[in-house]
């Protein structure tokens, strides 16, 4: 049976390792093949840390097991594809475990595991023995974690607290990936390296499951082979009990399916701001958003890495960063909620058909705007207050309008223009999940979204070096003006390329395959060269990945240290280097990140969107 | 002039063929039924008639209105059933109709009562709070022909409009489809049951890989024998070759 599943599992890795998605694949191996590489290395520092920051490392990885799969989509083999086969649950349950371990992401955390090896080396043979069946254990630990927390999240997003929660989830991991870097501050700035851990702290990381391995490994070189045995029985009872959750999953599901209902009434208002097609859009986004659980993670994913990446850096008493919750909010938003017509899917024959593009798109950004802006604005004002700092109102004042309404106007363009399909709209599966994957576009999205406010946030910055408050308090309409402007415009925008292209959109949509990308004329339309738009996607990434990491850790992060004088070295190579040396490296840093932004952008807006097929081609 | 003219619309997918310089006229005041087996290019072909596919080649007129040239009037007078496609899926059957009816501009008064009536012939007032992504294969076809019916059209083009619809609900459709019908309109539907086909339509057309194979009124096209008989005989279906499964338990 696992042979057999393996085999399949294979099959469908080599069918997928086309274009992006091998690119993707193997940025993804090299940047695990790093952290393992760094994990091991943990285990040559200090005598006295060491097991401290394992048993730290081994907790992330753990957490990023069972995160991955939130935000990467879902496993490749599931239990429900083969329902219909008549074999026992158990051997169900063995085949797909052994699937589950031929990947690249279990052999990356297979090679960061022998770090507990390399730990038990250093304690004496019988450690290392121990380290052995305890890096064993943990890995089969974390893989059956993943299965089960996978289908237990899935089912929770089913209902739209849940899903809000699942957003929330997303926007901590985000947060983790993206301001890791301002704990690693923190943790540097104090005298953790030398002196270890807080006790309690120790404590706490060996006392959870993911630490057991290393209590096993400490005990053992100790000759405390009763501690020693003791932790492994307890991974392995940990393992069997999952193990029945895993196979218990595989079963018919018993829960109710779960419905949520609408209203009754509705008629359509005679007159008022919502009596016309636009408004009639308008109230239809309000209902789908309030109704649907995908679009209270979309929500939800924002709000919470707004307030995660403002809040810690409290962790090393910074306060000065509360009041940028409401222009992180807005920002955040544009990411989250840029392919409102991929949710919908096919759904779009309806605009086709009534010609009602113009009301579709206004309507939209309305919808959004109401949705997103309040939360900012509340969130804005009261952490503004709570702060203190209240001399940040002009730059408060003059980002928010211009990204709000910047935002309304980016989500409505890519929406059209960057369109990803999912899984159509009537076809969901049964794990919500599992949908569109839109990071490529997000990326860009989320640079292209600060460009809104540079107009406003340039007059508030001329001010301060003026010293003019006048001028301070003009970003304001000059920020609400440029967001008018930005939603106009790029509404408008892309009303008419909906106009233009609705029905490729719509082909793209049930197909999955993006048509030719030439503009439609009433008459024949080329043909697509083969394989047009695979060829630079491996570039794409390349430029995606690099062009982040000189931009912001490496560029302006070490430049605003070196300009105001913080010292913290960690990664940022800048800040080992002479001031003079260091400025001009970190400059350097953030032209060639941005000009590698830049080509990326140019790269995606060229090439078609890869994608799931949703459904067979119209007979 | 025609309810529906298509000349010449091709389409091709990747090389592959799907409508080959498909010609078809459907009178005013006919009753057409496009046939065709699995993949013979009728979803493909209505799709380019009612502007929700581009042709590669070709021209769609309704009532004399060229359907990419002049969309906004052309959509005006068509009510489309497609199928397989997406709705907004949570809306309830009510809301979604409400919805349509002011992006169409209809006046809040007559909608409410067009809404009523519509939802009261499909059976679906009785699920008032069932958002359309709960709804059955059934529900989902009704609602979709409520949308379609919704503003008055003078020609409808349904694709498959009977699958999946109780033989109730399928009863009551017929009805509406032949008194509008009688009434002046025209109905152009693709199906796979020829049963219902010459039950129900005075004009036929059969399709296969892609192109028209024969056009014209139900008698005509069916001869002597009955239309399925026809069916086989011109998509080239030969009966005698198909051999049971060996292994299948007969």
């Amino acid at each position: 049976m696992a042979g057999v599943l393996i085999r399949m599992k294979l099959a469908v890795l080599r069918n997928s390792m086309t274009g992006g998605a091998a690119a993707w694949m193997i940025t993804g191996g090299v940047l695990g093949l790093l952290s393992a590489a760094a994990t091991i290395a943990l285990t040559f520092t200090g005598r006295g840390v060491r097991g401290d920051l394992l048993a730290c490392a081994l907790a992330i990885w753990t957490l990023g097991w069972v995160a991955g799969p939130l935000l990467g989509g879902s496993a490749v083999l599931r239990g429900d594809h083969f329902a219909l086969v008549p074999i026992s649950r158990r051997r169900l349950a063995t085949g797909l475990l052994g699937a589950a371990f031929a990947g690249v992401t279990t052999l990356v955390t297979a090679v960061a595991f022998t770090s507990l090896i390399a730990y038990g080396l250093r304690l004496g043979a019988r450690a290392a023995l121990t380290a052995v069946s305890a890096a064993t254990l943990l890995l089969i630990f974390v893989v059956l974690l993943s299965r089960v927390a996978h289908t237990l999240l899935g089912t929770v997003a089913r209902s739209r607290t849940g899903a809000a929660i699942t957003g929330v989830l997303l926007g901590g991991l985000l947060t983790a990936t993206q301001s890791g870097w301002m704990v690693v501050v923190g943790l540097v700035s104090s005298d953790v390296l030398d002196d270890g851990f807080p006790t309690g702290f120790s404590t706490v990381l060996r006392a959870v499951p993911s630490g057991w391995g290393v209590v096993a490994v400490e005990a053992a070189g100790q000759g405390d082979s009763v501690r020693a045995a003791g932790a492994l029985a307890g991974l392995a009872g940990l393992i069997a009990l999952l193990w029945l959750a895993f196979v218990a999953s595989l079963g018919r599901p018993r829960r109710r399916r779960l419905t949520i209902r609408g209203s009754a009434h509705g008629g359509a208002p005679a007159r008022g701001v919502f009596a016309g097609p636009t408004g009639a859009v308008f109230r239809k986004e309000l209902r789908t958003w309030f109704r649907d659980p995908q679009q209270w993670t979309a929500v939800a994913l924002p709000v919470s890495w707004a307030l995660l990446t403002v809040l810690l850096p409290l962790t090393f008493d910074a306060w000065l960063q509360l009041p940028w919750v409401a222009p992180a909010i807005a920002l955040f938003a544009i990411p989250s909620l840029g392919n409102l017509y991929g949710r919908d899917g096919t759904a779009l024959w309806l605009t086709l058909t009534t010609a009602s593009q113009r009301a579709d798109v206004r309507g939209r950004q309305w919808a959004y705007l109401v949705v997103v802006g309040p939360i900012a604005v509340v969130l804005g004002i009261g952490f503004t207050l709570w702060s203190g700092h209240l001399w940040t109102w002009p730059w408060i004042a003059a980002t928010v309008p211009a990204l709000l309404g910047g935002g309304a106007g980016l989500i409505a363009y890519a929406s059209v223009a960057a369109m990803v399909p999912g899984p159509d709209a009537h076809q969901r599966p049964d794990n919500p999940l599992e949908r569109a994957d839109t990071t490529g576009p997000a990326q860009v999205l989320f640079w292209l979204g600060l460009l809104p406010a540079v107009p406003a946030f340039a007059v508030v910055l001329l001010g301060e070096w003026l010293d003019s408050t006048a001028l301070r308090w003009a970003g304001a309409p000059v920020g609400l003006a440029t967001g008018i402007a930005l939603a106009w415009w790029l509404g408008h925008a892309a009303v008419t390329r909906l106009t233009a292209r609705g029905p490729e959109m719509l082909s793209h949509l049930r197909t999955g395959h993006a048509p030719a990308a030439t503009e439609p004329a009433p008459g024949p339309a080329p043909a697509p060269a083969p394989g047009q738009g695979e060829r630079p996607a491996g570039a794409t990434v390349a430029s995606l990945v690099g062009g982040t990491l000189l931009l912001f850790p490496q560029g302006l992060v070490p430049l605003v240290f070196l300009l105001a004088g913080v010292d913290a070295k960690v990664w940022f190579l800048a800040m080992y280097l002479p001031v003079g040396w260091g400025l001009a490296l970190a400059a350097l840093c953030t032209l060639t990140g941005a000009l590698l932004l830049a080509r990326a952008v140019r790269l995606l807006r060229g090439k078609p969107q890869r994608a799931q097929p949703t459904s067979p081609p119209p007979k | 002039m025609d309810a529906l003219r298509l000349e010449g619309l091709h389409k091709s997918f990747g090389g592959k063929v799907a409508a080959d310089r498909v010609d078809l006229t459907v009178p005013v005041g006919s009753f057409f039924g496009l046939v065709g087996p699995n993949g013979a290019g009728k979803t493909t072909a209505l799709s380019m008639a009612t502007g929700l596919l581009r042709p590669d080649d070709g021209r769609a007129q309704v009532f004399g209105l060229d359907v990419w040239a002049r969309p906004v009037e052309a959509k005006a007078l068509i009510g489309v059933l497609p199928d397989g496609l997406a709705l907004p899926e949570r809306l309830t059957g009510r809301e979604l109709l409400t919805f349509l009816g002011q992006l169409q501009r209809i006046e809040p008064a007559v909608l409410a009562g067009r809404v009523r009536e519509l939802l009261d012939v499909m059976q679906l007032d009785g699920a008032e709070t069932t958002l359309i992504t709960d709804y059955s294969t059934g529900m989902r076809k009704k609602i979709g022909l409520a949308t379609a019916l919704l503003h008055g059209p003078r020609l409808l083009v349904l694709d498959e409009p009977f699958e999946a619809v109780d033989p109730v609900s399928a009863a009551a459709l017929k009805t509406i489809l032949t008194r509008f019908v009688a009434a002046g309109g025209s109905v152009v539907l693709s199906s796979h049951v020829m049963a219902l086909v010459e039950q129900l339509c005075d004009t036929v057309a059969v399709m296969a890989e892609g192109a028209v194979v024969a056009a014209g009124p139900l008698a005509e096209v069916r001869g002597d024998g009955t239309l399925e008989e026809a069916f086989v005989r011109l998509v080239g279906g030969d009966v005698r070759r198909w051999k049971g499964l060996s292994w299948l338990a007969s």
